[in-house]
């Protein structure tokens, strides 16, 4: 690592007595820069390399492509890929020190056991993990039956890993149920896009960005979430309008042009009082609602209801706010709707998405550069997640309850249609549900921190401990998941395997091998490999010799679905084109590097025709009352951190981008009534939990409301256990709680 | 292959599942994996597509952004931030680190936030801050190894890391925080605004990796920057140091202004400073040993024959004094042995005629305990009041506020009057327990100076602070508040302690040597608290930061 490569000390110590003036010396040769070569400038002599290559990011879904500056083959340092079409030659600071968590001392290195609960993890061989696994799993499967044994996957591991640990798990384990961390990010944008167009298919590409007039964010903070993503607003050459619907004044709200800061969990009623307005003054696509849409008779009927008078007051925006919100949209020649978190943690996140959806449909916005109802994912591989995981669709986006599917599924792989559950998978928050009724009793946690990101994290906690065997595969042995498991298998990390992600604008990007695993930790793959030998289902498994075969074998699952990639030749076919987006197919394999969907006004449920979807909106599950006065917004923090920060927090560089100490941000106002002054630390107190933070005052909160970042472990002893009912998704933004002065 | 026979000493080799495995039967398909694992691929399976090119590829898009021309006569490169087009993504700070190669914790940007605004009109912005090559840099100008050199051509401020002793009087200079002390390397290192990378025609690291295109390099006249600097209470941001202090070239610009209240995330925040043991050390002996030939010569005027025979013990007290502060200042050096060449900044650094005073000084004082001669003596006196005046520079031209003048001044004068009498005092109980006629008149003089000075102290002292301002209602100032108040009440019990003991002297005679040398014990313990106390409290201004780090 370029690190720990021999930096010159001071030798003064022993070498000759310094001269007068001394200049040119090992101290200040270690910064003289020479030509690096391979398009680079100049780089410090001891990290210049002799290849380079690109591969994705694994943190955020932007998918941003980092090149790799490789020494006998190895990563010594990492820039962003320049002509990757991405990012553009530009990474946030994650992507900057991506190398660095590799190289950490807490990585998991061998296998570790707990011999009984209260113990000290021990390490062991792979030979006594792998046989424990299968004999602790089996021996729960025989006692209560084989679902109850389940997973919670992750968003973080390759396309080829994710299908791997989902047919192990439900073909050859026999597990029926198994769901991944994607459900706390992005089980709304799946449920609302696959209700509304027939599909899990965000219709767009970054370059709309760029292509649109007027730019609507709702409920995301893209300047800090997605910084790559701003960069391709920063390009915009229309002069767009930017609109940010957001409680807070983000560094977002801060950029844009116009700023709504409505009532948290508003954003309902806004976004129908919105399309009322567009309907009652005629401002919209009827050509294009007539030919692609069904249901909308009834959305203008339903919506008449969202009178401004009444979103005003439901919203705390003005009357005039509205008009002139509605007005920037009917005035838009191509206008794009982007949504984030904001929407999709709440308690009615799948309806106000469809909202979302349904002013695109509306206004014609969708199908065209600039336009579309538009998603922004979380995790890396969040989307390759939707449609491989195995968990709520069968995999390729199929379903576990059509025959059809199962059929086509099992001779792809192999299998007999049998082996593949003609059920669903229970969602995140009903397999922990599982677990305190007693039907789950065996759990295997790859790649993702329950016990501090999971919602109400002190249920999650006791819970776990109700479990016979709980094994959590990782990178670290640190993280307060695996700090509870019986059983830790060490994991290789990004960089350290290979395999594909898919990013938000639906682009296949490579990972490749550029770094050595620690010690005894082997891929996520890998470890699929041993326990399918070990469990006896390897016969089953012959085929999953490798990431790239692997790849083959989801390219066959993908034929003929609307996310159909066969088209691409292989691994280096990804690598030629920078990223390649779906669909691809064979017929089409020579498609433009950006591209959107629904071009052609048709979607894909069996009409061709797109729905409008809306339903009554509800109060929040927890609102303020005079106990708890407050109501608590979690969201990211700084671009320099991610999630649980069992990565992030293991670079100084990114350690110093953010407090070093928790907070919480209140409003000035508030603050002064209850005598709270800067930097104080309060008690953050909310009916599951309490958190003690430095309280920051500012007036980028409103007064009533509570900022706390999600990354601070006590955060989620605080929130709300509400999910909404169609995606199963926790809704993290929103819960009451009171403030309390410290004595 | 070594990884292999490490591997499988640790591996029992398991031969019913190896299926999957040809050939060597020995051999576990936990063998493979783990042997697998070992190989790096991206090499071999991905040709690599960018040749070989010695162009930079970012070129494209830093193109705007750095200046055609190299400066002229008269000009200088700047760094220009565009708050609008920053929108905190921080990617600056890692580039940088990362393009330059620097340590693992070692970050030459740093990023901060303004806030403010009104309830309707929030307002808050990430600032990103590096060196600002300022056209008068105080580091520079307070180096005394001449480790600094404002580059003629390019204007850039650039620290030669071989010449640096690691004294790290610029840290303490620099109003911006910029100069980053490295233990491990024993050396200071900053921004030297990719010099080599500009002088190629290639934008620095900041400028290359700023995705919204917010930091760029500008040419600036160097007339044009003392201008704008010297209008009274000109600063680059909210909360940044007068710029007429270093005169820096960094501009910050904004379509829409900044609001009036606008002040950092840290504005409440004040964190204590690093104590710098080492230099309490050095301060509080070598101001000892200045008050002691101070005293020789105070006392040679007034009470000749008492001095005249005991002249050698203080002297020589004096000397070990004196050489054991100048000792332990080598510990706060990073490099010492290059500690020789200190007196190279004398022209401009304070620091450098410190060091050379003290060394005349220690001369001195082995002169005049070899001869005795009135002249030597008062010249010896006059050489440790000197010193000391050039150790009060060192921290008054640092312009902390903390640190202003008539604090310093007194503070450091008053250590060595207290500790010159109290030191006198002891020694002279202790040559009257046998001699008590010949030293009366001279211990006298010693404990009821001593009395004086440090009744006068401890007063000003509580004056001080009772003054100072203490905002009540911020929290976040606690620790330093805390601070103060402690440092209040070491001040009194010392007080109390040292004029309880130098009164049984006085009243009760020399007999109580013991009670003398408590006297002076608390005297000193409470000279080195306070000096702790004097760099701990001494906020250093910075840019603004994020909040409480």
């Amino acid at each position: 690592m370029k690190k720990t490569a021999e930096a010159p000390r001071s030798h003064s110590r022993r070498e000759s007595f310094p001269p007068l003036r001394q200049l040119t010396d090992p101290l200040t040769e270690d910064l003289v820069l020479h030509p690096g070569n391979f398009g680079l400038g100049k780089v410090p002599a001891r990290l210049k390399p002799d290849a380079t290559t690109t591969l994705v990011c694994g943190f955020c879904s932007t998918g941003c492509g980092l090149n790799a500056h490789l020494r006998n083959a190895e990563a010594i340092n990492l820039t962003p890929t320049t002509d990757y079409p991405v990012n553009l030659g530009m990474a946030c600071p994650k992507g900057w020190e991506a190398l660095t968590p590799l190289k950490s001392p807490d990585r998991a290195t061998t296998p570790l056991i707990r011999s009984h609960r209260g113990a000290r993890l021990e390490p062991c061989d792979w030979e006594r993990a792998l046989v424990l696994f299968c004999e602790r799993f089996k021996e729960i499967q025989r006692k209560h039956g084989s679902a109850s044994v389940a997973w919670i996957g992750t968003g973080q591991i390759v396309n080829e890993e994710l299908a791997f640990l989902g047919a192990l798990g439900k073909f050859g384990m026999g597990m029926i149920h198994g769901d991944g961390n994607t459900r706390q990010c992005m089980a709304t944008a799946v449920t609302a896009y696959k209700e509304s167009f027939g599909f899990d298919a965000p219709p767009y590409t970054y370059a709309d960005f760029e292509e649109s007039d007027v730019i609507v964010l709702i409920g995301s903070n893209l300047c800090i979430a997605h910084p790559i993503m701003w960069q391709r607003i920063m390009r915009n050459k229309h002069n767009p309008e930017i609109i940010v619907v957001d409680p807070r004044k983000t560094e977002t709200a801060m950029a844009a042009t116009q700023h709504y800061a409505l009532r948290p969990k508003s954003d309902l009623v806004l976004l129908y009082g919105l399309a009322n307005v567009l309907i009652s003054e005629g401002w919209i696509a009827n050509e294009f609602i007539t030919a692609s849409t069904r249901d909308f008779d009834a959305f203008a009927d339903f919506v008449k209801q969202f009178s401004p008078a009444m979103v005003s007051s439901a919203t705390g925006l003005t009357m005039v706010d509205l008009q002139k919100f509605v007005e920037t949209i009917h005035r838009g020649k191509r206008v794009s709707f982007w949504w984030t978190m904001g929407v999709n943690q709440g308690h009615e996140a799948t309806r106000t998405a469809q909202a979302i959806i349904n002013l695109a449909l509306l206004t014609g916005n969708i199908g065209r550069p600039g336009t579309g109802a538009n998603s922004i994912t979380g995790q890396c591989n969040a989307m390759g997640s939707r449609l491989f995981s195995n968990t709520t669709n069968l995999l390729g986006g199929h379903d576990f309850l059509n025959p059809a599917d199962r059929e086509k599924i099992a001779g792809i792989l192999g299998f007999t249609e049998s082996s593949i559950p003609a059920q669903d998978s229970w969602a995140y928050d009903q397999i922990i549900e599982g677990i305190d009724t007693g039907k789950i009793k065996g759990l295997w946690v790859v790649a993702t921190n329950s016990s501090h990101s999971w919602i109400h994290q002190n249920h999650f906690n006791q819970l776990a401990e109700k479990l016979e065997f709980l094994v959590v595969q990782d990178m670290y042995h640190t993280t307060e998941t695996a700090q509870r498991a019986d059983l830790i298998l060490p994991a290789a990390g990004w960089g350290e395997k290979e395999g594909t992600f898919i990013n938000s604008e639906r682009r296949f990007g490579l990972v490749k091998k550029v770094a050595r695993a620690p010690g005894q930790a082997l891929s996520d793959f890998n470890i699929f490999r041993l326990i399918a030998q070990y469990w006896g289902c390897g016969e089953t498994f012959a085929r999953w010799t490798s990431p790239e075969e692997v790849f083959r074998i989801l390219k066959g699952c993908s034929l003929g679905q609307p996310c159909d990639f066969s088209g691409i030749r292989d691994y280096r076919k990804i690598d030629e084109c920078g990223g390649i987006q779906w669909p691809w197919t064979y017929e089409n394999a020579t498609a433009a590097t950006e591209r959107r969907l629904f071009e052609d006004g048709k979607f894909f449920h069996a009409d061709g025709k797109a729905r409008f979807i809306f339903e009554q909106p509800r109060e929040m599950p927890e609102a303020p009352d005079p106990e708890f006065p407050f109501l608590l917004l979690t969201g990211r923090g700084s671009s320099a951190q991610w999630h649980t920060q069992t990565r992030t927090a293991k670079s100084d560089v990114l350690r110093k981008l953010h407090p070093k100490d928790a907070y919480v941000e209140i409003n000035e106002r508030d603050a002064a009534r209850l005598g709270i002054a800067p930097g104080e630390t309060v008690a953050v107190i909310s009916r599951r939990g309490r958190l003690e933070a430095r309280a920051f005052l500012t007036l980028t909160v409103q007064s009533g409301q509570v900022f706390v970042p999600m990354h601070f472990a006590a955060a989620n002893q605080l929130t709300f256990p509400a999910v909404d009912p169609y995606s199963r998704q926790p809704a993290y933004k929103a819960c009451a709680v009171r403030i309390q002065i410290q004595p | 292959m070594s990884i292999l026979s490490e591997q499988s000493d640790f591996i029992t080799a398991r031969r019913l599942l190896d299926a999957a495995t040809d050939g060597d039967t020995s051999r576990t398909l936990i063998d493979d994996l783990l042997a697998e694992q070992q190989q790096l691929t991206a090499v071999e399976n991905f040709a690599r597509r960018h040749e070989n090119s010695e162009l930079p590829a970012q070129a494209r898009y830093y193109r705007d952004l750095i200046p055609l021309e190299k400066p002229r006569i008269g000009e200088q490169y700047a760094f220009a931030v565009d708050l609008d087009a920053c929108t905190g993504c921080k990617a600056c700070v890692s580039a940088c680190h990362s393009l330059n190669g620097l340590d693992e914790d070692e970050v030459w940007r740093n990023v901060g936030l303004l806030h403010g605004g009104t309830e309707a009109e929030p307002y808050q912005q990430i600032v990103t801050t590096a060196c600002h090559h300022c056209v008068d840099p105080a580091c520079l100008s307070g180096c005394p190894v001449l480790a600094y050199e404002k580059d003629a051509e390019t204007g850039i401020v650039r620290h030669l890391d071989d010449q640096c002793i690691g004294c790290q009087y610029c840290v303490l200079k620099c109003p911006y925080d910029v100069p980053k002390y490295s233990a491990r390397r024993g050396i200071v290192r900053k921004c030297d605004m990719c010099h080599e990378r500009l002088v190629a025609g290639e934008a620095p690291a900041c400028v290359q990796a700023c995705p919204s295109g917010a930091i760029s390099i500008r040419l600036v006249t160097k007339g044009d920057i003392e201008r704008i600097c010297a209008a009274p209470g000109e600063q680059m941001l909210p909360g940044a140091f007068e710029s007429s202090y270093t005169k820096p070239t960094t501009a910050y610009t904004s379509r829409q202004p900044i609001p009036a209240n606008a002040r950092g995330a840290d504005s409440n925040y004040a964190r204590l400073e690093p104590a710098h043991w080492p230099l309490v050390w050095m301060l509080v002996l070598t101001q000892w040993a200045a008050g002691l030939f101070l005293s020789i010569w105070l006392g040679a005027m007034f009470e000749p024959q008492v001095f005249a025979a005991s002249r050698i013990p203080i002297a020589a007290t004096g000397f070990v004094a004196l050489l054991s502060g100048l000792g332990a200042s080598f510990f706060h050096l990073g490099r010492p042995l290059g500690a020789w060449r200190a007196f190279l900044g004398f022209r401009r650094s304070w620091m450098s005629r410190e060091i050379v005073c003290l060394c005349l000084f220690a001369l001195a004082t082995s002169a005049s305990i070899a001869c005795r001669s009135a002249s030597l003596t008062a010249a010896t006196a006059f050489l440790g009041l000197l010193s000391v005046f050039c150790s009060a520079m060192i921290y008054i031209d640092t312009r902390r506020p903390a640190w202003r003048s008539s604090l310093t001044f007194t503070r450091f004068f008053g250590t060595t009057l207290l500790l010159g009498s109290v030191g006198a005092a002891c020694i002279l109980s202790n040559l009257a327990l046998n001699r008590m006629s010949q030293f009366k008149s001279g211990l006298d003089l010693a404990t009821w100076s001593a009395i004086i000075i440090r009744s006068v102290l401890f007063g000003w002292e509580t004056r001080n602070n009772l003054r100072s301002p203490q905002p009540t209602n911020v929290i976040g100032k606690m620790t330093l508040i805390n601070s103060i108040n402690a440092f209040n009440l070491f001040n009194l019990l010392f007080a109390l302690s040292t004029i309880s003991g130098l009164l049984a002297i006085s009243s009760v005679g020399p007999s109580v040597t013991l009670s003398a040398l408590f006297s002076f014990v608390f005297t000193f313990t409470s000279q080195i608290i306070e000096r702790y106390f004097f760099f701990t409290t001494s906020t250093a201004p910075r840019m603004p930061d994020t909040a409480a780090q």
